[in-house]
C-alpha cells in the first residue's frame, strides 16, 4: 500500500506542510459533528481549514468561498477519509477548479466508504476483538487481552490514516489510480479468513475452556448451538430480539426468583 | 463519589465512539475493564466487558447506521454491578447493559439531528470561517455532556434495581453464564454469516474450532 511520489509534490509542500500535519490530526475529529444533513462535511471542512488558511492567507473572500464548498454533503468511512482530505488539499493548493475537486469527492465518497466498511468494521475489528476476547477466555491477564486488541487495531487504525493522507497529498487528483493498487478489498478477502479462524477459536474456547459451556450444561450448551445457528441463518434480523430474549429470560429468572 | 468519576469515564469513552479517535477504548472489551478498575472490581468489570462484547462484535459504528452506544452502556452494566457480589450481578448487570445501550444509541440519534441544525450551513453567514471550528468542537462538547448524562443517569437508575434483584437470583455461577452465552452465541453466528456464511468457510471454521478445544484442553 505504497503511494508513489509525484513529480508535483514540492509546490504543496513548501505551501503547507505544517498546516497539512494540522489537517491531518484534525482528521482523527472529523466525526465531531457528524450529522444526517451533512454527514461528514462539517467536519471536512473542519480538519481542512488550515491548509485553506495557509493557501488563501491573504484572500478572505476567498477562503470563506472554499470553507463554503467543503462543507457540502460528504461521507466516507473516517479513517479512509484521510485519503480524500489530502488529495483535496493538495488540489487546493494547486488551484485546481473547483468544480473538478468536487466531482473527485463525489466520485471517492462511495468507495471511500464501502471499502473502509468491508476491511475495517467487517474484518479487522471483529478479527482483533476474537483474538483479544480468545486470550481472555483462556485465561490471559485481561490488561495483555486488551494490551493485544489495541495494539493489533490501532496499527491498522493509525497505518491507514497515515497511508491514506499521505497517498492522497502525492497523488492529488490521481488518488484513484493509488486506491486501485492498493488493493484493499483483497486485504479485506485475504483477512476475512484469519477473522473466520478467530471465531472458531473462540467458540471452541468458549466450549471447552476454563467456566465455558461444557461445564455450564448441556442445555446451556445445546440452547447456544442453537442460537448460533439462527445467528448463522437469519444474520443481523437475529441481534435485537436475541437481545430482548436475553433481557426478558434474565427478568423472568429475577420474578421466579424473587417469587419462589 | 464512584459514579462522579464513572459518568465521566461515560462521557470520556462515549467520544471515541464517534466523535473523537474511534482508538477502539469504546468497546466493551476496553471499557468494562476501565470502568471495574474504577469501580473498584476489575475482574467482575472485565468480564461482563467480555459478554457485552460479545454480544456487540457485529454492532458496530458504521456510517449513518443506528446502533446501541457500546461504551456508556458497558460503564452502566458495571457500576450497576460493582456494589454486588451474588452470581445475578453479572447476568443483571449485562440485561442493564443491553437495555441502557438502545437508550445511549437513541440519544446518539438525537444527537445528530440536534448537530445537523446547528452546524453552518454554506452562504448562512459571513462568519463562516470561525464559525465552522466553533460549531464542530461545540459538538464534540455537547457530546461529552450527552454521554455523561447517559451514564449517570443509567448508574442512578440501574443500581437500585439491580440492588432489590441481585440477591434473589436463582442461578448459580455457571448457569448464568451458560445463559448469558446462549445470546453472545447468537452474534457469532451473524458474525460468521457477514464472513461468507458456514458453507463457504467451513474449512477455516472448522480449524479454528479445533484449535480452541484443544487450546481448552491443553491449558
Amino acid at each position: 500500500m505504497s503511494a508513489s511520489p509525484s513529480p508535483s509534490s514540492p509546490p504543496f509542500v513548501r505551501l503547507c506542510t505544517p498546516a497539512a500535519v494540522s489537517t491531518f490530526l484534525r482528521s482523527l475529529v472529523i466525526q465531531g459533528s457528524w450529522n444526517y444533513r451533512t454527514m461528514l462535511g462539517s467536519g471536512f471542512a473542519f480538519a481542512l481549514l488550515p491548509v485553506l488558511r495557509r493557501i488563501h492567507a491573504s484572500e478572505p473572500e476567498a477562503l470563506k468561498q472554499a470553507v463554503e464548498r467543503h462543507l457540502e454533503h460528504f461521507n466516507a468511512h473516517p479513517y479512509l477519509s484521510s485519503v480524500a482530505l489530502g488529495a483535496v488539499a493538495r488540489m487546493e493548493a494547486e488551484r485546481a477548479d473547483p468544480e473538478t475537486v468536487r466531482r473527485l469527492k463525489t466520485a471517492i465518497r462511495g468507495p471511500l466508504g464501502s471499502l473502509g466498511d468491508a476491511l475495517i468494521w467487517a474484518t479487522v475489528l471483529p478479527g482483533t476483538a476474537l483474538a483479544a476476547l480468545s486470550l481472555l477466555w483462556l485465561g490471559v491477564p485481561i490488561w495483555g487481552a486488551v494490551a493485544v486488541f489495541l495494539l493489533l487495531f490501532n496499527a491498522v487504525h493509525l497505518g491507514i490514516r497515515v497511508w491514506g493522507f499521505r497517498a492522497g497529498v502525492r497523488a492529488g487528483r490521481e488518488v484513484g489510480r493509488i486506491l486501485n493498487r492498493a488493493d484493499l478489498s483483497g486485504w479485506t478477502r485475504r483477512l476475512e479468513p484469519v477473522t473466520v479462524l478467530l471465531l472458531g477459536l473462540l467458540v471452541g474456547t468458549i466450549i471447552g475452556g476454563p467456566g465455558g459451556l461444557v461445564v455450564s450444561g448441556t442445555p446451556w450448551l445445546l440452547l447456544s448451538a442453537l442460537g448460533f445457528v439462527a445467528g448463522l441463518l437469519g444474520g443481523h434480523r437475529t441481534w435485537r430480539p436475541a437481545a430482548v430474549l436475553t433481557v426478558v429470560a434474565i427478568g423472568v429468572f429475577s420474578l421466579w426468583g424473587g417469587i419462589s | 463519589m464512584d459514579i462522579a468519576r464513572l459518568t465521566v469515564l461515560g462521557g470520556l469513552l462515549g467520544l471515541d465512539g464517534t466523535a473523537v479517535g474511534q482508538f477502539m477504548v469504546s468497546r466493551p472489551l476496553v471499557a468494562g475493564a476501565l470502568a471495574g478498575v474504577v469501580a473498584g472490581d476489575l475482574a467482575q468489570g472485565a468480564l461482563i466487558g467480555m459478554i457485552l462484547e460479545l454480544y456487540l462484535l457485529v454492532s458496530v459504528p458504521s456510517g449513518g447506521a443506528r446502533f446501541p452506544e457500546a461504551s456508556t452502556a458497558t460503564v452502566v452494566a458495571v457500576a450497576c454491578a460493582a456494589p454486588f457480589q451474588g452470581a445475578g450481578a453479572v447476568p443483571l448487570a449485562v440485561a442493564a447493559g443491553l437495555v441502557w445501550g438502545q437508550v445511549g444509541g437513541a440519544t446518539v440519534d438525537m444527537q445528530r439531528r440536534w448537530n445537523g441544525e446547528r452546524v453552518p450551513r454554506p452562504g448562512a453567514s459571513d462568519d463562516l470561517v470561525r464559525r465552522v471550528p466553533r460549531a464542530h468542537l461545540l459538538a464534540i462538547a455537547a457530546d461529552f455532556l450527552r454521554g455523561s448524562a447517559v451514564t449517570g443517569v443509567g448508574i442512578i437508575t440501574g443500581r437500585p434495581v439491580l440492588g432489590a434483584l441481585v440477591p434473589h437470583w436463582p442461578l448459580g455461577g455457571a448457569a448464568s453464564l451458560g445463559l448469558l452465552l446462549v445470546g453472545g452465541a447468537v452474534s457469532a453466528g451473524i458474525l460468521l454469516n457477514d464472513l461468507g456464511g458456514f458453507r463457504r468457510r467451513k474449512v477455516w471454521f472448522t480449524l479454528g474450532l479445533g484449535l480452541g478445544l484443544a487450546g481448552s484442553q491443553l491449558l
